[in-house]
């Protein structure tokens, strides 16, 4: 009777169902449910994620998804992006490309997160997938603008070229003219992270002229203010727009130019860029600020009224990213203004001053807590909170999913009462019961462990600085959180008990990291010989761990989870803790 | 020149755990935090955020923290990062010429990246034994291999890319 039933749906309507299941999650789940299925599945899987690039080898990939047509990868810790990584840890992406180059010949997507590319990776995709569509490079580095010549020069049907905040050698601005005269099918282009001067202006007006469905354009500071009327007549489809510097003297004709262009932009959804913003040229935006749901003003250094005057332009405002300059008062009044706020973030403008030099306190989180009832993310420095602004902002949010909080002191207590934060961060966990993101600041002890660890039941991803005081919290996180995805840890005292403790739990994750703690050679030698599944790398340029006493700490920590063994790529201030007697390999 | 400084504040706190003793500390930054913590003050850390130490909190990403940086220190906070390679070694380093005044400084960061003998146009030699030095050269504009140190240091700002150090 059963085998009727597997036989009654030919494979081809098995796969025409598979095709409207996008999400990893379900598609890992129908891989699952028998073997026909698993069969059928990995043959018409077109997508594929993979959180950790060491996690698994390109040719476990291949082998099992032969038919794969978009990749996304990440490599280093989340960590890198403040420097705990030390340059030439890996996460080297020239690997996988060799390998897909041959396997997948018609792969059309690449998208990668902190990894190191190289204008030879770049080359090697320029000549090896005739149909590539889309490469999105965020937070990488390695790579230089005759990289980018090389794509731009062969890959014909390319849609998106993305450099999202990497790191770029910009030899020469004349990469742009590598695109053909005919050319024409750009959807997408950010090069708002490219340095210097060199973007050939003339090239880039004509590529954007040619490319009628261009919908975003991110523009890097080089391109000054009265260049971009000209961009935005030849491209008023586009949908998302980011300026380059938005500073010039003030002209009345050069206003009225950029006003003019920027309001025959009927579908301009989101901006960015705004580098050295002159604060009389804000106003040429107003015509579309009705319509904006996307404001990115992290470099706008401009002061509390002008940011405020901004704002309350921009009714349908979902996102918001700005410097502190926008003060609790401009916080206030984006409450009242923007009531289809989603997320915020807001960056410190003078991190390493040692007094606030702005008058943005915990008031300005609470009021938009408040005053915005779809608030979901947030991303918040500022130089003092109370507990008591905490537990508002958690009843007044329940729905928040991503709290991220950094007082930029380490270990500073609520100001008013001087105890520590553990009982605002733990009615920001008890009340959010969606919450996947958390990062903490501020004093706290064991106890907001405890709570994190009883309530936080939904949370993926927990980062931690300068907190807690024995390994008892650590503990509380990994025995209490459930669906913990990721975890990372600087500056506590968390040493080795917790973590023997919980081995079997960092099996379940992606990744753990911890910098600055008290784990010992001796734990992680110990936990590399238990779990022949876990890659534990210790960072540590002080030499060899081996050269020091077994219980004395190690710098630094990473342990993930893999089926593809150790790695082979480490650098000489990397070692892995594997399962062999000889459980040091030097590299 | 650019690596990441280890944060040693931990090592305030864990020394009274362990009792290790924190040898060959690296370029780690050393942050006295213990007085101000406990008394809960705003940390001091150095305002003169140099460039050659990289700092790794507050937690802000590198491209706002360098716009920031250049936006408060308007005296030269301008970098200008070339790659070094050395032969024989795949793996290249990356280099702050801006943070350099002049090739005896240069030289004297190279040789201790790379832990060997370098010799440049001004450098005196012991000519029985050239196999112990290596060579600095590096690439102009116009794509062109130079000896390093002939022309006067600003016109060689301006005209290198990249640079190599070779066996002699």
């Amino acid at each position: 009777m059963q085998k009727k039933m597997a036989y009654s749906f030919p494979d081809e309507v098995l796969e025409h169902v598979f095709s409207f299941i996008q999400s990893d999650k379900d598609r890992n789940a129908v891989s699952m449910v028998c073997k026909s299925w698993y069969e059928i599945e990995r043959w018409c899987r077109r997508k594929i994620f993979i959180g950790n690039c060491y996690a698994v080898s390109p040719r476990i990939m291949i082998r099992r998804f032969p038919e794969i047509r978009s990749v996304e990868l990440k490599g280093k810790p989340h960590f890198a992006d403040f420097n705990l990584v030390p340059e030439g840890w890996g996460g080297y992406i020239l690997p996988w490309i060799v390998e897909m180059a041959g396997a997948y010949p018609w792969l059309e997507e690449i998208r990668l997160k902190r990894m190191v590319v190289t204008d030879e990776s770049l080359e090697l995709i320029a000549k090896s997938f005739k149909n590539f569509k889309v490469l999105v490079l965020s937070f990488c580095e390695g790579f230089s603008t005759d990289g980018l010549a090389a794509i731009a020069a062969s890959c014909k049907n390319l849609k998106e070229l993305d450099l999202r905040e990497s790191e770029v050698d910009d030899l020469s601005g004349h990469w742009l003219s590598h695109f053909p005269e005919t050319y024409t099918s750009l959807v997408s282009l950010n090069i708002s992270c490219l340095g210097s001067d060199e973007v050939s202006f003339s090239a880039l007006e004509r590529l954007v002229g040619r490319c009628p469905n261009l919908r975003t354009l991110q523009l890097n500071r080089a391109v000054p203010l009265d260049k971009i009327a000209t961009i935005l007549r030849r491209a008023p489809q586009l949908v998302e727009f980011g300026t380059g510097t938005y500073a010039a003297e003030l002209r009345p004709d050069v206003f009225s130019n950029l006003a003019g262009a920027f309001s025959s932009c009927k579908e301009l959804r989101s901006l960015s860029g705004f580098w050295d913003v002159v604060p009389a040229y804000l106003p040429a935006i107003y015509s579309v600020c009705s319509r904006i749901s996307s404001l990115n003003l992290s470099y706008a250094t401009i002061q509390s009224h002008d940011l405020i005057k901004l704002v309350c332009h921009c009714p349908s405002l979902q996102r918001l990213l700005v410097l502190d300059y926008i003060e609790d008062s401009g916080l206030e009044a984006l409450a009242s203004s923007c009531k289809d706020l989603q997320e915020l973030r807001v960056f410190p403008s003078d991190p390493f001053g040692a007094e606030p030099n702005v008058s943005l306190t915990e008031q300005g989180l609470v009021a938009v807590s408040l005053g915005c009832p779809k608030l979901q993310s947030v991303l918040y420095f500022c130089h003092q909170m109370t507990n008591s602004a905490l537990v508002n902002i958690a009843q007044n949010r329940p729905n928040l999913t991503r709290f991220r909080l950094c007082i930029i002191a380490p270990r500073k207590p609520d100001y008013v009462t001087l105890e520590p934060l553990d009982v605002g961060f733990g009615a920001i966990v008890q009340h959010c019961k969606d919450l996947r993101r958390l990062s903490l600041s501020g004093l706290l002890t064991d106890r907001v462990f405890e709570y994190i660890g009883t309530y936080a039941k939904k949370l993926e991803m927990l980062s931690v600085a300068f907190a807690g005081d024995s390994d008892l919290g650590l503990h509380h996180v990994l025995s209490g959180c459930e669906s913990l995805r990721k975890l990372e840890i600087r500056d506590c005292s968390f040493g080795d008990k917790a973590l023997l403790a919980n081995a079997a739990k960092l099996e379940t994750m992606r990744s753990l990291w911890m910098s600055s703690c008290s784990v010992s050679f001796g734990a992680c030698k110990l936990l590399g010989q238990k779990m022949p599944r876990l890659n534990v790398e210790v960072i540590d340029e002080r030499g060899p761990p081996d050269s020091r006493p077994e219980s004395c700490p190690v710098e630094k920590l990473y342990i993930y989870r893999s089926v593809a063994g150790p790695r082979f790529d480490m650098p000489p201030f990397v070692w892995t803790m594997d399962d062999e007697d000889s459980a040091l390999r030097l590299s | 020149m650019g690596r990441a400084t280890s944060s040693s504040s931990s090592s305030i706190e864990s020394s009274n755990h362990f009792a290790f003793s924190n040898t060959g500390a690296s370029s780690s930054s050393q942050r006295d935090l213990s007085t101000d913590l406990r008394l809960g003050l705003s940390i001091s850390t150095s305002p003169s955020y140099g460039r050659e130490q990289q700092s790794d909190w507050p937690p802000i990403k590198p491209l706002l923290g360098q716009a920031l940086a250049e936006d408060e220190n308007e005296c030269n906070s301008a970098t200008f990062f070339v790659k070094v390679y050395m032969e024989g070694i795949p793996i290249g380093r990356k280099l702050d010429l801006l943070a350099h005044e002049s090739y005896y400084d240069l030289i004297k960061t190279l040789e201790q990246m790379f832990n060997a003998n370098i010799i440049w146009a001004e450098a005196e030699v012991d000519a029985d034994h050239y196999e112990k030095y290596h060579v600095l050269t590096y690439e102009d504009k116009e794509g062109d291999w130079m000896m390093v140190g002939d022309v006067p240091w600003e016109m060689f700002l301006s005209a290198v890319r990249r640079l190599k150090i070779t066996k002699c």
